[in-house]
């Protein structure tokens, strides 16, 4: 049964691990009521983390934090402390009651009574971690770097990269902004906000595949979620094989704000931008092709006649057997910051995606969009690289444990 | 500087108090909060409260006192209590919950004249263990609070003839005009300042004229409405000379002057002494790490040490209280401890790390080291606050 931790506070000077924040939770125990209203609600426990299959809820925060922890071992405390949070919420139920001896234990956003309402909180680490401060550098998974600037980028380092990243979606943005507020409570000590970006997924319109703030269905030959086999192959990181043992089941975590130049893509022709991206603006359907989900055919227009060479979907997914293990998750949200000086809106995609190695699939993609026509109407500001750590084995189990093994 | 909202415990509103107790199994307290409301009053306490099992209880409880009415819970043999109902109107029906050891309890209303009233002692068993119970506390009075506020009044007291003497120093420095002597001088004074900050509440207006910060989007060194410290500092950092630092260091002498002809006769409500611990840190996390308070000498990180000393002070006070009652008593202490040795270590011999200077990761520790403080020193506040007069047993 899932339990509530008390929303213990101070997180430093006091290396209350789970057992601890157990025992203060005991005195909810019976009180964790699963919300039985009609809200989804993910197990939290599992070989991975929820979040990367799930399907993308409406409402989405990125927040990548740095660790001020001291040493190794209030790191471990900060992964416990945001597994407990992360427990508590995504199950729902009814908050701690600490009567008077402090203020309430949860801010009440949500109501007395926590619902799940489709709460995912997927931690994932960067490669900042694994550096000499908290003597991890031994298992950083295989692959994981810093991302680089790639030719076309506008990267402002101050909204790049992180020690943590927390992805938080859920069908509500409300939940979405009770479940941070409620984990950085917890874990004030521990870690610090690097950037933030939220995000929202539109509903379909009118049908099919959420469009993007350019106006076109985007993910439409995302890979299916329901075929493990594929997963195995495409998202999930595996021991062995140069990567740490402890990295069964992750995934490595690409996540690039990317800033939409919509005022100009706005005054560029339709015709213009359906070869761009290679797509029909109104269907979605390739170009080659009557409905959204048509396979784009490519090998019957070699010289790019119907689909462009450059456009957007050919480059990055040739459907060749040579890139066909390249292919990753997406699971992108659109956002919507505000205004530049020159009156422009700041408006873009989170481009999210997990895959089970980021040079042969992600970096193999975006070297090949190198220069792609699109570029000028779009220009990726912020973002990183991170590792999806696996999932919660059962209720003892905590988020990263097998790092501190 | 913002003061918490407060409001006064209203010497507790005749409770009439119907206490309508459902013990609720796990998982079904919404079964509890439909159970049926008993009427409470300041003549029949919960009397309808008769047993059963501990663990999560829920009490739904309806004001039959015609008038206002405060209830509470308490534990019979500790006195802890587990949860007030206070503003509680005439005729309306609340529900509160209490996660309850086996044990013996009762409910106590108090009305506006009559009170505290105890209902029957309630007798539960079969509940939760002792180390699943909820925490009560054993509420604090004005009576505890009354020689806390006294005492630490008698210690602002002590610091204000060296406030003003620190004064005298930076009037006679600033004849020559900005110089680093003068600044030294300034930052001496305004740090002194900063540790009395539980006081603020006291100070009333007196502080207006004495710490007012810039306001934003204006230059402090033209701005009219500005006096006091960060006038000063305005005007010394931007090189202004004798002839306008004279007058405003006057000004400044003249408003400590009448902080210390009047602060002894000041009434100082007791409850300030927790709310100061605490928000002193929220004032120093808003406004010296936002660093909206510059006014040019960039010395916002010696403020927020200074801020910490006066947080450590006032909770110094508080200690009698806390030690029975707060089980991160000690951890609370160790994160001003830490915040301080944080925030020390941009002490360059008096001359300060500028906000803007700190690396990304410097002001990460910063942030961290304090709102950890911030946040345990949340509870000071809460478990300091003055309940349930007559509530102890």
């Amino acid at each position: 049964m899932n339990r509530p931790i008390v929303g213990r506070r101070g997180f430093l000077g006091g290396l209350a691990g789970v057992g601890a924040a157990a025992a203060l939770g005991t005195g909810l125990a019976g009180s964790a009521l699963a919300a039985d209203d009609a809200s989804a609600m993910y197990a939290f426990e599992g070989p991975h983390q929820g979040g990367i299959l799930t399907p993308a809820q409406r409402a989405a925060a990125f927040v990548a934090f740095d660790a001020t922890a001291a040493d190794k071992a209030e790191l471990a405390d900060l992964f416990q402390e945001i597994t407990g949070r992360a427990r508590f919420l995504i199950a729902g139920g009814t908050p701690a009651n600490i009567g008077l001896t402090d203020s309430p234990s949860d801010n009440g956003v949500l109501g007395p009574v926590v619902p799940g309402d489709g709460l995912t909180v997927t931690l994932s680490v960067g490669a900042s971690l694994f550096d000499a401060r908290f003597g991890l550098s031994g298992v950083k998974p295989a692959k994981l770097s810093t991302m680089p600037a790639f030719p076309n980028d506008a990267l402002d380092r101050t909204i790049c990269d992180g020690d943590l990243l927390l992805q938080i979606c859920a069908d509500n943005q409300d939940t979405v902004v009770h479940a941070l507020r409620e984990i950085a409570r917890a874990t004030r000590g521990g870690m610090q906000v690097r950037w933030r970006q939220d995000g929202f997924v539109s509903p379909p319109r009118p049908s099919g595949t959420p469009r993007n703030l350019m106006g076109f269905k985007d993910g439409t030959s995302n890979l299916s979620t329901s075929d493990a086999k594929l997963m195995d192959q495409l998202v999930w990181t595996h021991a062995g094989r140069g990567e740490p043992a402890w990295a069964e089941g992750g995934s490595y975590h690409v996540v690039r704000v990317i800033r939409m130049l919509v005022e100009f893509w706005d005054r560029v022709n339709l015709r213009e931008q359906e070869n761009m991206i290679g797509r029909r603006k109104d269907t979605g359907a390739p170009q080659s092709g009557t409905d959204e989900f048509d396979t784009p055919d490519f090998g019957s227009d070699p010289e790019g006649e119907v689909i462009q060479k450059g456009a957007h979907i050919r480059l990055a997914n040739p459907r060749t057997a040579q890139t066909d293990n390249q292919r990753i998750l997406r699971r992108p949200f659109n956002y919507d910051n505000g205004t530049d000086p020159n009156g422009n809106l700041d408006m873009g995609l989170i481009f999210a995606a997990f895959n089970q190695d980021v040079e042969r699939q992600f970096v193999a993609i975006q070297t090949r969009l190198i220069d792609e026509a699109l570029v000028d109407y779009i220009s990726p500001v912020g973002g990183g690289y991170f590792f999806a750590l696996p999932g919660v084995k059962d209720s003892a189990d905590w988020l990263g444990s097998a790092l501190f093994t | 500087m913002p003061l918490r909202p407060r409001y006064r415990h209203a010497f507790i509103a005749i409770v009439a108090l119907s206490a309508g107790a459902a013990s609720a199994a796990c998982g079904s307290d919404r079964a509890a909060s439909s159970a049926k409301a008993m009427l409470v009053s300041t003549a029949r306490c919960g009397d309808d409260w008769k047993s059963g099992p501990g663990g999560v209880t829920s009490f739904t409880m309806t004001n039959n006192e015609n008038t206002a009415l405060s209830v509470y819970l308490r534990a019979t043999g500790s006195g802890k209590v587990y949860f007030e109902v206070e503003g509680f109107g005439a005729n309306a029906t609340v529900t509160e919950q209490a996660t309850l050891a086996d044990g013996n309890y009762q409910l106590v209303c108090s009305g506006l004249e009559t009170g505290p009233v105890p209902g029957t002692t309630v007798r539960v068993t079969n509940g939760a263990s002792l180390a699943s119970a909820e925490p009560g506390i054993v509420p604090v009075t004005s009576n505890d609070l009354l020689p806390i506020s006294i005492a630490y009044k008698n210690w602002v007291t002590a610091q204000l003839p060296t406030l003003r003497e620190q004064i005298s120093t930076l009037a006679d420095a600033v004849k020559q005009g900005p110089t680093p002597a003068a600044k030294a001088d300034w930052l001496t004074a305004h740090l002194t300042y900063e540790t009395l900050g539980a006081a603020y509440d006291a100070f009333g207006d007196l502080d207006a004229g004495i710490d007012s910060p810039p306001a934003l989007g204006v230059d402090p060194v033209t701005a009219e409405d500005l006096t006091g410290f960060h006038k000063i500092e305005a005007l010394l950092w931007s090189g202004a000379p004798a002839a306008k630092l004279t007058p405003a260091v006057a000004d400044l002498a003249s408003c400590v002057d009448n902080l210390v002809r009047q602060f002894p006769d000041a009434e100082i409500d007791p409850n300030d002494i927790a709310l100061r611990a605490h928000e002193i840190i929220e004032n120093a996390v808003e406004f010296e790490l936002n660093g909206t308070t510059d006014a040019g000498s960039h010395t916002n990180l010696a403020t927020v040490g200074a801020n910490i000393v006066g947080s450590q002070k006032a909770l110094s006070f508080l200690l009698p209280l806390l030690q029975s009652r707060y089980p991160d008593l000690a951890k609370t202490q160790d994160a001003l401890t830490n915040a301080a040795r944080v925030v020390a270590a941009f002490d360059h011999n008096g001359s300060w790390t500028p906000l803007d200077s700190l690396t990304r990761a410097q002001r990460e520790a910063v942030n961290a080291a304090l709102d950890n403080a911030v946040e345990l020193l949340a509870s000071v506040a809460a478990i300091c606050d003055e309940r349930l007069p007559g509530a102890q047993s």
